[in-house]
């Protein structure tokens, strides 16, 4: 059980990490942004190329891939995301989709179809007896807590974020004071964007990398926006969390259903609190 | 003249909302625009703030094309916004609502406040709050105090006293007074007695055109001469 709650917890760390992007561009640009589930497959095989291909330590390529992953969402915001500001959902999600679709085999092309694997970069566990912790897995759950503390001193101490809190409850409001609510929006997504990466990063040793990741993780990060709450960081960590416990508890029960009661908790939500659009 | 409207025609989709609207507006001047609701007052005010686009027409402002500009940019000319519905930013303390309204025009934050503090002294035991507790009085004031900041030289304000209580109106009232003599107003407003103690000129909007131009003072202080127009 203890297994399953500190297995959840790791899972909820990536989750969070990856989602928190998402939930900003969802929030506050009212953009369904399916290229975010690129931008995590990139991260992963950044990560593999860095470290595989070239042979470089861990860290170094895990900032190497972080690297790779920012000009490239900058280029997604700069020519895809700022020509979607105020226009329908419809046209985000067919754009952002033919991004995603575009990277996926964009990655295939370069790495082929087959799974890729990822070791360990740790390879330690901590043996408590009655609990086996893995330190890779902790020093996820320790990140995500970290990227939670510093992302909500970012928020409320620094000027960005105080605009984008205040963007994302009145863009228009913003706009009256002088302020281009658009370029911050675009540092937000850059941010956001880099954390997917990370989510990819820190993914990757758990599994393997493949190019169908982005679309994985794409589903059950939608469902930790919506059940945290479009633009709300803290409900994003909470969601995020909360629903990484769900998934391992629920499959150490049954394993299959363990991603399907993600989806059922989100209808749940949905049916309480439905999303205006 | 500081500001100057001319031949405003505005659509939403294929429906038209403002039809061959003109006005101007003189330094020092408050002009307020009053009609029902639909009338097009508001649509008019975010037109020339830079929210809405128009199909057709010229917008000036101290001499220079506004139109087409979008309303960070007017904003930043002098020209500040002051929405309808008491638009704070909720999630942030009334400081940090100043601060945002300093960050763009350079101002200290300190000068910012002090103009904020200037108005309504209260606001000074508030500045900690988080914006979304204050009162609707609170809040009007809070957002009148945004938009002093930096050098404006001209208010567009939407409904200033929309749901709040006399004794609040006439403070709302008495702090657009004070502030009258270092700019220009154009206030949007449904109350007519209060329209009589802030007007300088008053136009009269109906289904979306300017209906009349009253500009007599002794007709602007009796709202029963010209209530039977809106």
């Amino acid at each position: 059980m203890l297994q399953s709650i500190f297995y959840g917890l790791t899972i909820g760390g990536i989750l969070y990490i990856t989602s928190i992007g998402l939930s900003l561009t969802f929030g506050a640009m009212r953009i369904v942004n399916f290229a975010h589930g690129m931008v995590y497959s990139v991260g992963a095989y950044g990560l593999y190329y860095l470290s595989h291909s070239l042979g470089l330590p861990f860290l170094v390529a895990a900032l190497g891939s972080l690297l790779l992953a920012i000009p490239l969402s900058y280029v997604i915001e700069r020519l895809v995301i700022r020509r979607l500001y105020g226009q329908s959902i419809d046209y985000a999600i067919v754009a952002t989709y033919a991004v995603l679709l575009i990277g996926v085999d964009a990655i295939k092309w370069i790495f082929g179809p087959n799974p890729l694997p990822i070791s360990d970069p740790v390879g330690i566990s901590l043996n408590l007896g009655f609990l086996e912790m893995p330190v890779y897995r902790l020093i996820i759950i320790g990140l995500s807590f970290l990227i939670f503390v510093g992302l909500s001193i970012f928020f409320k101490k620094t000027i960005v974020g105080k605009i984008v809190v205040a963007g994302l409850q009145d863009r228009e409001a913003v706009r009256s004071l002088g302020i281009n609510i658009d370029r911050y929006f675009a540092i937000v997504f850059v941010l956001g964007s880099a954390l997917a990466a990370l989510g990819g990063v820190l993914y990757a040793p758990l599994s393997t990398v493949q190019p169908y990741m982005g679309f994985q993780v794409l589903v059950l990060t939608f469902a930790v926006v919506i059940v945290g709450g479009m633009g709300n960081f803290r409900g994003t960590a909470i969601a995020a969390f909360s629903l990484g416990l769900i998934i391992a508890l629920t499959g150490r029960i049954w394993g299959p259903a363990a991603e399907a009661m993600v989806f059922v908790v989100m209808a749940v939500v949905l049916i309480i609190r439905p999303i205006e659009v | 003249m500081l500001l100057s409207v001319e031949n405003l025609d505005v659509h939403y989709g294929s429906a038209q909302v403002l039809h061959n609207v003109s006005l101007h507006l003189n330094p020092g001047e408050l002009v307020c625009i009053v009609g029902r609701n639909g009338a097009g007052k508001t649509t008019l005010l975010k037109t020339i703030g830079g929210f809405h686009a128009p199909s057709r027409g010229k917008v000036s402002f101290k001499g220079q094309d506004i139109l087409g500009l979008p309303p960070e940019k007017v904003a930043l000319k002098g020209l500040k916004y002051v929405f309808q519905d008491k638009r704070v930013f909720g999630e942030l303390s009334v400081r940090d609502n100043m601060e945002l309204a300093a960050f763009p025009t350079k101002e200290p934050l300190s000068e910012a406040v002090a103009k904020l503090v200037a108005i309504h002294p209260k606001m000074e035991k508030l500045l900690g709050s988080k914006a979304k507790g204050l009162s609707g009085g609170e809040r009007q004031i809070l957002l009148i105090g945004r938009a002093l900041v930096g050098a404006p030289e001209l208010l567009l304000i939407d409904e200033p006293t929309e749901g709040l209580a006399a004794i609040i109106i006439g403070q709302i009232v008495q702090i657009l007074l004070s502030v009258k003599s270092k700019l220009s107003m154009i206030v949007v407003e449904q109350n007519l007695s209060t329209v009589a103690r802030l007007a300088d000129r008053i136009y009269i909007m109906k289904e979306g055109a300017i209906h009349r131009e009253i500009t007599d003072p002794e007709i602007i202080r009796q709202p029963s001469l010209y209530e039977n127009d809106l």
